[in-house]
């Protein structure tokens, strides 16, 4: 049932044009950057893996960005197209549909992977970094969009509204990508270094600087980093379960 | 014999004078008692984005361990006359070496990364506590020149041909959809 619940949603969302118009945003927004970092005289001077890392960070950060619109949507649009009370009457679990649903967002995010592929081809052209740039994006980003997705289904079933869910998880997904932005001078106190330490967003950058500038393409050099984001999709899974415990014990019409 | 007495004590005047200056001078700076020598090539040149090493060596030359030493780079851009941030350049800002024993000689090593292009100098410096004034190293130049990373050709045709893809795609999508909407 959660393939059936999956297959529907990418039909639907191909269909309605409104994530292939999010590849085409995505797409134009990754030609841009690689055109502007392969020509600009500035930029043109970095160092290739500096290169590489920057494009890595726009890739991650555009996929999550698109997802976390997407996700804020795709599970509280259902309560407010009032179609959740015919989907949850139907002889499926709500796990069933958040799970499909979640696995929807992550295929989208594969689709934002793929997009992205050329460019990462390109710019890792002659550099024997091409095989570790398309593992760890790929493996980082589906970490952090499985934890992101996670999370975002268990705010859309405490609120099921797209305003609330989509502000409030734009509000987390900022909250934990501006620090990763700051640079290493203002992250001196214990306070930021702790943050940092637990701070997903922060892990994926390290680990692409580890992997693309520093040449650390080993999984074990890489799971101090691998380690926050594991933390954060167990921490979001165990929300989730609690959310859709909560869900099935208000049931779907909301306590006004 | 007036005249002779007048020499001799110009002669001890200027002797003194001379004598005077060159211990003040080795007093202050201390110049012979830590000597920093580069051991790598003087003159180097590489493009945007390579590493070198600079290579030298930190060496104590009086009878007495020396304590607290903190040696560093300093590099100035010769084009534009100023000093360069080595945020980028180095990984290790500095080599604190905590005591050099009596006539000991210890190994300096500093990774760089030439990030901009440009004509640079590059000095080692010694800041020691007990000491007015830092010892520098002879200085290392060096050329960098600019690399460019890619042939942008080679990312015109992804660049435009990806969104060209993708509109294709929608393209397609959308008339399928009206087939069947039609239907």
């Amino acid at each position: 049932m959660i393939k059936f619940i999956w297959l529907k949603e990418v039909r639907e969302e191909l269909y309605t044009w409104k994530s292939t118009v999010w590849l085409l945003v995505a797409s134009l927004l990754f030609s841009f950057t690689s055109y502007l970092l392969l020509t600009n005289k500035e930029l043109s001077l970095l160092d290739q893996t500096e290169l590489l890392w920057l494009l890595s960070k726009i890739i991650i950060g555009v996929g999550l960005l698109i997802v976390t619109i997407d996700a804020s949507s795709t599970l509280a649009g259902e309560f407010e197209k009032d179609t959740a009370e015919s989907l949850f009457l139907a002889p499926i679990t709500p796990y069933e549909v958040v799970w499909g649903k979640i696995f929807y967002v992550v295929t989208l995010w594969l689709f934002v992977f793929l997009v992205s592929a050329p460019y990462i081809l390109v710019t890792s052209a002659s550099t024997h970094l091409t095989g570790a740039f398309l593992s760890y994006a790929l493996l980082l980003g589906t970490l952090a969009v499985f934890g992101f997705s996670m999370l975002i289904s268990a705010i859309s079933l405490l609120f099921r509204s797209s305003k609330n869910t989509l502000s409030t998880a734009l509000i987390i997904l900022l909250a934990l990508a501006v620090p990763a932005l700051f640079s290493s001078t203002l992250k001196t106190n214990s306070v930021a270094e702790l943050f940092g330490k637990i701070n997903p967003i922060e892990a994926i950058f390290a680990s692409l600087d580890n992997v693309l500038v520093d040449y650390h393409m080993r999984l074990p050099q890489n799971m101090q980093y691998l380690i926050p984001l594991l933390v954060f999709c167990a921490v979001a899974f165990a929300v989730l379960m609690i959310s859709i415990r909560q869900f099935k014990r208000r049931g779907i019409v909301k306590d006004e | 014999m007036n005249n002779i007495k007048g020499i001799v004590a110009i002669i001890l005047l200027f002797g003194g004078f001379f004598f005077a200056q060159a211990a003040f001078a080795k007093n202050v700076s201390g110049s012979d008692s830590l000597d920093i020598t580069i051991l790598s090539a003087r003159n180097l040149n590489g493009i945007a984005g390579d590493y070198i090493t600079i290579v030298g060596q930190i060496t104590n030359h009086t009878k007495k361990p020396i304590s607290d030493i903190t040696t560093y780079l300093s590099m100035v851009d010769t084009e534009n006359k100023l000093p360069v941030d080595l945020e980028d350049w180095s990984a290790e800002k500095g080599l604190y070496i905590g005591s050099i024993d009596a006539e000991q000689t210890l190994p300096l090593k500093w990774k760089i990364h030439f990030v901009k292009a440009g004509t640079y100098t590059l000095a080692v410096i010694a800041n020691i506590a007990e000491q007015e004034k830092p010892i520098a190293s002879s200085l290392t130049r060096f050329e960098v020149k600019p690399k460019k990373n890619l042939n942008p050709g080679q990312v015109l045709p992804v660049a435009l041909g990806m969104p060209m893809l993708l509109l294709a795609f929608m393209a397609i999508l959308q008339y399928r959809r009206s087939v069947k909407v039609s239907a």
